[in-house]
């Protein structure tokens, strides 16, 4: 399957490789930066979840509120931390996909202007939110078992420590993504 | 829960284990001795396998897809091994290990792209 549906001129003499342009339909109902906007927006809104979701359980496992009690702090943290494991699992690995699969459109008509600019710190960041996302990747496992078996006291640490290492991940490549949005890319 | 169930989680915990152990480490290792499964071409949507350079004039080549294939290849593999001996799950050391990997691969990776941290 291509991971990039745009359009070629037919003969264009590029070779055509294993890929296979699978894609290209899509391109006669919609414009290729109408395409690439919906991916990229879907990206950003599953990113926006996994950030709250991941919040809540990290101020969760490091406040451990036995009640709700009063107050936003209280109230934020007083979450049932295991009911959140599947959904950050399911947003983590969705949220991945979009990612890799918009990264093809960043290689080529971002990364390269902002090189040509000589933005490099701009570029390692974002080297850096691929990294990260892809550590992350690694964690998911262990931290949705020490979820499902939340009673088991043996299995706190792991949990606590996956959990705070998930939601510092999120933040950065979330913090990131957006900067290096704001230098080149929606609607650039 | 029973023996059974016991010996189930302890299987997939020992999975679980050694997958956040080792794919952090199989991830810094691709990175910096750029080792991908597979490399892609996105100006020609051509791909291949293992290591191969730019083609001149026809854009990048990105290796990053290929970083990630191989560490989940290699952490499943490992993770499997390890899955074979359920006692791994209970050894503290291991289940440290589980937070502090990932956490120390972080300054690893931000040293190997010292390239772009150029002033």
């Amino acid at each position: 399957m291509a991971l990039w549906p745009h359009r070629r001129p037919k003969n264009s003499g590029v070779p055509k490789g294993w890929g296979i342009r699978s894609m290209d339909f899509i391109l006669d109902y919609m414009s290729e930066q109408t395409f690439w906007t919906i991916l990229f927006t879907i990206h950003a809104l599953l990113a926006v979840a996994l950030l709250g979701a991941l919040t809540h359980q990290a101020a969760h496992v490091l406040r451990q509120p036995k009640t709700a009690g009063t107050g936003f702090l209280n109230r934020f943290s007083a979450v049932s931390g295991h009911a959140y494991a599947s959904a950050v699992c399911l947003l983590w690995v969705l949220t991945f996909i979009f990612g890799a699969w918009i990264y093809v459109k960043y290689r080529v008509y971002v990364r390269i202007p902002i090189e040509q600019e000589g933005f490099y710190k701009t570029l390692g960041a974002f080297e850096m939110k691929e990294h990260l996302g892809a550590i992350g990747l690694g964690l998911l496992p262990l931290y949705w078992i020490a979820w499902k078996r939340h009673g088991e006291a043996n299995l706190d640490a792991m949990r606590k420590g996956s959990t705070l290492l998930l939601a510092f991940f999120c933040w950065v490549t979330f913090l990131v993504g957006h900067i290096v949005n704001n230098v080149r890319g929606f609607g650039s | 829960m029973s023996n059974a169930d016991r010996s189930t989680h302890d299987t997939s915990l020992s999975f679980a284990i050694a997958f956040a152990i080792a794919t952090p480490v199989l991830y810094v290792l691709c990175e910096m001795r750029n080792w991908p499964l597979l490399t892609y071409h996105p100006a020609t949507n051509k791909m291949d396998l293992f290591w191969a350079p730019p083609v001149r004039g026809e854009g990048p080549a990105m290796y990053w897809y290929g970083w990630v294939f191989n560490m989940l290849i290699g952490g499943a593999l490992i993770g499997w091994l390890a899955s074979r001996f359920p006692a791994l799950s209970q050894n503290r050391t291991l289940q440290a290990m589980t937070w502090i990997v990932p956490t120390l691969s972080v300054p690893v990776l931000i040293y190997a792209m010292r390239y772009f941290w150029r002033w």
